[in-house]
């Protein structure tokens, strides 16, 4: 752990991606292989890495690890800090995870500028990692900014037919919302003279920070909205569909298993550490919300005829859960929340990368268009059935032990919630099961018999690792859960601080009233 | 004992068979899948052996499987009497329809796949059945409902199989959305899922508490045994191949519902509230189904609905307190319904596909050995004593007179009923002149050899297994006053049931159709199975399509919320173009504008300035 | 009145970089007839051997600050800081000129002389510490320009823009005119320092009277840096001017009248703050506004960016509304970032527009990131600064200065401003969409390659908005150091 290496181990999973993209530039263009390999092999040592994070991670702690603090603008005290704990470490593996696999499947999809396509991939994976890691208000807000741009362009160059509309969508929809946050991110700063979390949150536990009731409510807002479109949170969804339909599916992928998170992670991270009572008198409102966010999903996503879309509605779905489990405010509900993070992360990604194999053998991702799949591709037919099988939470698949754990939180907290919320567990078995009846199951057409080959090994290589990890959070979630728990009992711990208020020296509140 | 190495067993056959069963032979396949589950069958025996008197239960845990906070759930099984019971049911009667497919599928495609999912099946009941705790038991559970799902779409490429594979898991999720919420239930009162945990707990708990409880296990009992209302997936569930009707749809999974509310038993017997519910939607599955079993003509719809009925049979047993009871008619019922279903299985692989009775008949002498066994299941399910229904069915019935007497007189009535339509399928089937056009061949020995010992099962399965005094251990004792004129007349009933049958369809054959043809409207609202499939799709399917896809796709993501969000662009661009007026590009009104704009600001500075003093 | 009106040494030093340029540009025009038959290029050459010189000139007077003059001048790190930007601005628009006048075949020596003198002036702004100063510093920059706009006899759109700028631009300097008048009739003093003496004393005259010349002061300056409601006149002038003079007046005269905005502002009227401060406040507002919300409809690309700078004049006056040495520093830093986006993004569109200015419609640079990825990919990064995203110069300005409004309590205008800036991105994002994800457009595809002088002045300013954002440090502390303008 004090090894030097390991100590700066964090540094060089963050910014190997930012090293791999400027030498991506200078690939020439004329070989896209040259690109596709680079990006594969940087990925893949970035993935590597990560791991030996995982390997000398102390599974004990609750606290941030691998710290590496660097002054950054030193007239703001400014940080480069960046450290992992139970839960961002696991995020952290997921986008370094999934980022090779996007490589795999868009070998041969994205023939046109690949250069630029593979560097804007590694470019999103650094702003993504930054994004879990980052430990300094400021330095997580660039990342959150930074992370931005490459999607855009990977929606809008190599999307499909609306992609310019979904792509300008997709960020202005998180732009409006991270003003906000930037806005309270500098209100904090003034208040506290710091960017630096622990310092902020040292100072909320010891009293020295306290915000009164209206103030804390805007902040909490403020981030809260940021946060919520990212997830997206009913009725803020709009964009996700959208954005999901017209983006390469390594760009769905991301998109789906990574850029949500990324909500729900500032949420746990950040609204509810910093401020606890106007979290918790929000959580009300917030998990009706969710919880329309869940059935609605459901039922939108059953009647969609794009496969694409079938899929992100189904993920506003699922977010659904993980708003709900943390806002339950009990140990199983946040547990469960962030194992339906990672899960979905996991089984969502396949969702969308099978549904790219299929379109790019038939060049449509109208259901219509399709049946009879299993008869001639019968290997990515089962593989497309157990990452069906594990979106729609069967036992011993990834997705169960974490819907699970959010509905029990949720029961424990307000059993009225958890009866319309387990819905969306009926309602997920009705259009996923539906779809892939009609996409797999049925007489073969001859448009499919001669466009729809089998995996190929590179397609071989992209899915059995996502299976494998399905499998195993299914069976054994100890490996996951255990760091998790001790975090998130954390977050519970801190969401008791100062409730209800304490009497509030300085008078803050008078400082937004006559505010101009 | 190494409990564990029971379920993974046939999961090691699976995983053979389903990466690499399409390179090997058939009867590589076929080694490696039946083996697997007759290995799992002898380990089973081999720990009954080393259980000693079996009073003591055996538990083992292996891993901690979901682990939050307090709630901790662990991969536990455990072995007692009733499991034993289950085991060798499954087991035993899970090994003869393996046996049985080897000759029934011979012919079939996908034959690797078909014995894989077999084993998966397997697999899961086996953990369904030997889970310690309820999480494990809802593994099973999901697990036995996926396979049902996978095996009755076998025929991946018919539409209406895919279709009744999609109706079985969606309806048995409705179902399992009640489990669930029980089992949030429980962990919410008693914090813990552990069977032990729980009904020791429950014991002392308030009665509304279990009666909830209760109630949403029920439910969740109703989707798996397909009670009503979600009995409607087992009918269809026959698209599948007769053996999986055979070992899923008749012997094992549709029982987990029986076995699960015998399992917490506990909780049911202190909400009395529950228990009657289990009862009354017991007996009127019974009736109501055997009803509509009457008048089919499908043999396997037949036995189909004959299976949900005498699943209501056993929901009365354990509904009425008579738990062993009910576990008792679970055994018999394994017996002879696994051999009715394999012996039409048989019939139609005789005709090669025919499953219309109309095109059968006399074919007794063509196919003898299908017809000897099948009638001895038709005997036992008759009720004609000695055989093996008649003890269990006659125990279940005395539990019910105790209980409320017109349940008793209702299940007498099913009885007779049943009796029917079980030998009307005898007599259309095997009597009479061959009204077919394919030419029938008795089917492989590997077929037959099932059969016959499913029939000996099923003639002296009442008396080789006394199941209730099996489990008297278990369950809470129940003392029925031996009261020899209620067997009588439900013995008579069946043989009236027989009587009307042979009346009808071998005395005086026209007979049938000219009834049908007098009580047309009864006949009509039965043989279309009261509409009820009909009145789910209008009520509940098409509503909820339709709204979603009209109301809240198009109308509220694209109209309401989608279109807001553009209407902010579009005002945005409104604003735009107003401020766009300002700009004539006429350097006179720009004049104006700067020195509108000086005046506003000094009149603006002179108050603000007079402020200042 | 100023004590002494004798001529020192260091006075010279103090005022050099000025001396350099008016010598240099009158040296240009002289030998304009030698040259031009040989090199049209020379011009330029000379004219950046004179920006270097004046660079050297302004370093070397800030080795010793001080007041020159009697006082009419101060240099400090401010004027400092104003003269290098401005000087620096000078330098990106002869670089961004050479190709540019060669293509509309327009090489002359009064561009350069010009364009030096009117550096010259803004330099003379940015240390002048005197309003009659100003007002000379304001004339010799804004005559210069008004010429420069005009610059292409023969394009109509440019005559008529260098008529409304000299039109409105007198007219607005006339109200600032007046404003001087009044202030040094109320405290019998043009010199910021005695003027702000007399303010603050005892005997103060009229709040009132200072008032309203205030307002009057601010009218003329707010019409230099086209804040609204003075804005009137930049997209029409933006768009007609020749492209790199449109670079050159969007950064250069801006930032100079800024510094004078401060000067004045925040030393002879800081103390009726209280005053002024709603002015700022609304202009600000609006500016924002106007200019975000007007951009969002163009189709011309030079008046989009004409209305965008409009919306950034407002985010500089933000700073100024929070009334405080953090504010003048965040818009000191602002100007900078400011300077180097705007000026590599008009540049970056000069590249493109072809003889005779034909290509300046947005869907022009349809797939430029195919054609010219070089080009493209400088302008994305001048344009994603422009919308404020980490890592440039634009984002880390925009937050010092919300920083500081917060820091003020400015709160609303904080929100409003912020939300305007997420409105904003809409049209920059138009411009991306269209270079990286249409198909090429005639422009794009006969567009010529990147002469050595167009790409360093594309590739400097990007090279500085990237420092700006990533290690904004240094800059930040120079401003930070000398913000204090109350002496």
């Amino acid at each position: 752990m004090n090894h030097p290496f390991t100590m700066n181990l964090l540094a060089v999973v963050l910014l190997l991606p930012l090293f791999g993209f400027l030498a991506a530039l200078a690939v020439p263009r004329s070989s896209p292989q040259a690109s596709r390999v680079w990006a594969l092999a940087i990925s893949l040592a970035t993935f590597v890495a990560s791991l030996g994070l995982l390997f000398w991670f102390d599974r004990g702690a609750p606290g941030d690890q691998f710290m590496v603090d660097v002054p950054w603008i030193a007239p703001l005290d400014i940080h480069f800090a960046i450290a992992v704990n139970g839960v961002s470490l696991w995020l952290m593996i997921l986008s370094t995870f999934l980022t090779p696999i996007c490589v795999l499947i868009s070998w041969r999809s994205i023939t046109r500028r690949a250069k630029e396509f593979y560097a804007f991939l590694i470019l999103l994976e650094f702003g993504l990692v930054g994004v879990f890691i980052a430990q300094d208000l400021f330095l997580f807000y660039v990342f959150w900014e930074v992370s931005l741009v490459p999607m855009y362009f990977l929606i809008g160059i190599w999307g499909h037919d609306r992609r310019i509309y979904a792509a300008v969508k997709f960020f202005l929809y998180t732009m409006a919302g991270s003003v906000l946050m930037l806005t309270a991110i500098i209100y904090i700063y003034n208040r506290t003279q710091t960017f630096n979390y622990a310092a902020i949150l040292e100072m909320l536990s010891s009293g020295k920070l306290v915000f009164a009731p209206g103030e804390q409510m805007l902040l909490f807002l403020a981030f809260f909205v940021a946060f919520a479109i990212k997830v997206p949170l009913f009725p803020l969804h709009t964009w996700l569909p959208d954005a999901h339909v017209e983006a390469p599916s390594a760009g769905s992928v991301m998109l789906a298993s990574v850029m949500l998170k990324m909500g729900t992670y500032g949420i746990l991270r950040y609204c509810l550490p910093l401020f606890p009572s106007a979290a918790r008198a929000c959580a009300g409102w917030i998990a009706v919300l969710a919880i329309i966010g869940i059935v609605y999903g459901a039922l939108v996503a059953m009647v969609q005829p794009n496969m694409k879309k079938l899929v992100a509605y189904s993920s506003v779905s699922h977010l659904g859960f993980v708003i709900l489990g943390i806002f339950s405010f009990t140990q199983a509900g946040m547990d469960g929340a962030v194992y339906v993070m990672l899960a979905h992360g996991i089984s969502t990604g396949a969702l969308f990368a099978i549904v790219g194999l299929l379109s790019e053998r038939r060049h449509s991702l109208e259901i219509a268009d399709y049946g009879g799949v299993a008869t001639v591709a019968p290997w990515l037919s089962t593989v497309f059935l157990i990452a069906t099988l594990a979106s729609i939470g069967l036992p011993l698949l990834s997705n169960f032990v974490g819907e699970f754990l959010v509905l029990q939180g949720t029961a424990i907290a307000n059993y009225q919630w958890a009866i319309y919320a387990s819905l969306g567990l009926v309602l997920s078995a009705c259009y996923m099961l539906w779809m892939y009846q009609r996409v797999i199951y049925g007489e073969v057409n001859p448009e499919i018999r001669s466009h729809v080959p089998d995996l190929s090994p590179r397609e071989w290589a992209a899915m059995v690792p996502l299976i494998a990890v399905m499998v195993w959070m299914g069976v054994y979630s100890q490996t996951f859960l255990q760091p998790i728990g001790k975090v998130t009992a954390r977050v519970l711990d801190q969401t008791q601080v100062n409730v209800p208020y304490r009497v509030n020296r300085a008078q803050p509140g008078a400082e937004v009233a006559n505010a101009r | 004992m190494q409990l564990w190495l029971i379920p993974i067993l046939p999961l090691a056959g699976f995983l053979i068979n389903g990466i690499f069963g399409r390179r090997f032979s058939k009867s590589l396949v076929n080694t490696v899948a039946i083996g697997s589950v007759v290995l799992a069958f002898a380990w089973v025996l081999r720990v009954i052996a080393g259980m000693g008197d079996l009073n003591t239960a055996l538990n083992e845990h292996y891993f901690t499987w979901i682990q939050s906070g307090a709630l901790s759930i662990g991969c536990d099984l455990a072995v007692d009497r009733l499991t034993i019971v289950m085991l060798l049911v499954v087991t035993g009667i899970g090994s003869l329809i393996h046996v049985y497919s080897i000759g029934y599928m011979a012919h079939e495609g996908g034959y690797y796949r078909f014995f894989a999912y077999l084993n998966l099946f397997m697999f899961f009941m086996l953990v369904l059945v030997l889970g310690a705790n309820y999480l494990i038991l809802f593994v099973g559970w999901e697990g036995v409902g996926l396979c049902s799902y996978l095996l009755i779409g076998f025929y991946f490429d018919k539409k209406f199989a895919t279709n009744a594979g999609n109706k079985a898991f969606i309806v048995n999720r409705i179902g399992d959305f009640g489990f669930s919420l029980a089992i949030f239930y429980i962990v919410k009162n008693f914090g813990s899922l552990d069977f032990n945990t729980v009904f020791r707990q429950a014991a002392s708990a308030p009665e509304w508490v279990l009666t909830i409880i209760a109630l949403l296990l029920l439910v969740g009992a109703c989707g798996k045994s397909a009670q009503i209302p979600l009995y409607v997936w087992l009918p269809d569930a026959m698209a599948g191949p007769t053996p999986v009707s055979a070992l899923i749809h008749a012997a094992t999974m549709v029982t987990a519902g029986v076995y699960m509310t015998a399992r917490s038993w506990v909780v049911f017997t202190h909400a009395p509230v529950a228990m009657e519910w289990v009862a009354c939607i017991g007996i009127v599955t019974a009736f109501f189904a055997a009803s509509i079993g009457l008048v089919q003509n499908d043999i396997k719809k037949v036995f189909a609905y004959s299976t949900v009925s005498q699943l209501g049979y056993m929901f009365v047993g354990v509904g009425c307190g008579a738990f062993s009871a009910g576990v008792y008619h679970l055994v018999t019922h394994a017996f002879f319904k696994a051999l009715l279903f394999l012996g039409a299985g048989s019939v139609i692989h005789a005709l090669s596909g025919e499953q219309d009775m109309r095109n059968m008949g006399g074919l007794r002498k063509k196919i003898k050995w299908t017809y000897m066994t099948m009638m001895c299941a038709a005997v036992a399910i008759a009720g004609i004593p000695p055989f093996s229904g008649f003890f269990s069915k006659d125990a279940i019935l005395l539990a019910a007179h105790q209980h409320a007497p017109w349940m008793y007189w209702l299940g007498v009535v099913t009885a007779g009923m049943t009796a029917f339509y079980v030998f009307r399928a005898m007599f259309m089937t095997f009597f009479g002149e061959y009204r077919g056009h394919e030419h029938p061949h008795e089917s492989p020995p590997s077929m037959l050899i099932p059969l016959v010992i499913l029939a000996v099962l099923s003639l002296g399965g009442g008396y080789l297994f006394k199941i209730p005094d099996f489990l008297s251990a278990l369950f809470p004792a129940m003392e029925v006053p031996e009261d020899l004129s209620l067997m009588l007349i439900s013995v008579a009933a069946g043989v009236a049931g027989i009587a009307v049958a042979w009346l009808m369809y071998i005395a005086r054959p026209g007979m049938a159709d000219s009834l049908a043809a007098a009580f047309r409207l009864p006949y009509q609202l039965i043989y279309n199975k009261w509409f009820v499939d009909e009145i789910y799709d209008a009520a509940v399917v098409k509503p909820v399509v339709g709204g979603s896809r009209v109301v809240l796709w198009k109308g509220v993501d694209s109209g309401l919320i989608d279109g807001s969000v553009n209407g902010v662009g579009s005002a945005a661009r409104n604003i735009g173009s107003l401020l766009r007026m300002m700009q004539s590009g006429n350097v006179r009104s720009y004049a104006t504008w700067v020195l509108l704009g000086s005046v506003l600001l000094i009149v603006a500075m002179w108050t603000a300035a007079g402020g200042i003093r | 009145m100023p004590a002494s009106f004798g001529f020192s040494s260091t006075d010279a030093i103090r005022f050099l970089p000025e001396i350099v340029l008016i010598v240099m540009g009158t040296l240009l025009m002289v030998l304009d007839p030698v040259i031009h038959k040989r090199s049209s290029e020379a011009f330029g050459h000379i004219s950046l051997l004179a920006l270097a010189a004046a660079l050297g000139g302004a370093v070397l007077a800030y080795q010793n600050p001080g007041p020159a003059f009697g006082g009419m001048l101060m240099v400090d790190g401010f004027a400092t800081f104003f003269r290098v930007l401005v000087i620096a601005v000078g330098m990106l628009t002869v670089l961004a000129s050479y190709r540019f006048l060669a293509r509309q075949d327009a090489e002359t020596s009064e561009y350069h002389a010009l364009l030096l003198f009117s550096i010259s002036g803004q330099c003379l702004m940015a240390d002048s510490n005197d309003l009659i100063m100003v007002f000379i510093g304001l004339e010799i920059s804004s005559i210069a320009s008004y010429i420069l706009a005009g610059y292409l006899r023969d394009d109509k759109r440019a005559n008529e823009a260098s008529l409304k700028y000299f039109l409105l631009g007198s007219f607005a300097t006339a109200f600032f005119l007046y404003g001087v008048a009044l202030i040094y009739g109320a405290t019998k003093s043009v010199n910021l320092t005695l003027v702000r003496q007399a303010i603050a004393g005892q005997d103060a005259p009229s709040p009132v009277f200072i008032g309203v010349a205030a307002a009057l002061m601010f009218v003329g300056l707010a019409f230099k840096v086209s804040a609204a409601p003075f804005q009137i006149w930049a997209p029409d002038v933006y768009q007609g001017a020749p492209t790199p003079i449109s670079a050159f007046l969007s950064a250069g005269p801006k930032a100079a009248a800024f510094a004078v905005f401060q000067r004045i502002f925040m030393t002879a009227l800081e103390p009726i703050g209280n005053g002024w401060e709603p002015l700022v406040w609304g202009a600000a507002l609006l500016s924002m506004i106007v200019g975000n919300f007007a951009a969002l409809l163009q189709t011309d690309i030079k008046r989009m960016l004409a209305y965008s700078s409009i919306a950034h004049a407002g985010y500089v006056l933000v700073a100024l509304a929070a009334r405080s040495d953090v504010g003048v520093a965040a818009a000191m830093f602002y100007l900078a970032g400011y300077a180097l986006m705007n000026v590599g993004a008009f540049t970056a569109v000069s590249t493109l527009t072809g003889k005779g200015e034909r290509y300046t419609s947005i869907d022009d640079f349809a797939g430029l990131g195919q054609k010219q990825p070089l080009t493209a990919a400088m302008f994305s990064i001048f344009l994603l600064s422009l919308i404020g995203v980490p890592l440039t110069g634009g984002f880390f300005g925009k937050f010092y200065i919300f920083k500081a409004a917060m820091e003020s309590h400015l709160v609303w205008l904080t929100v409003l401003g912020l939300l305007s800036s997420a409105v904003a991105a809409y049209y920059y994002l138009r411009i991306l969409v269209v270079m990286y994800m249409k198909e090429p457009s005639e422009a794009t595809v006969n567009a010529e390659p990147l002469s050595p002088g167009l790409s360093l002045a594309l590739i400097l300013p990007a090279v500085g908005t990237l420092a700006l954002g990533i290690f904004p440090g240094w800059v930040l502390e120079f401003a930070g150091k000398s913000s204090n303008l109350v002496k």
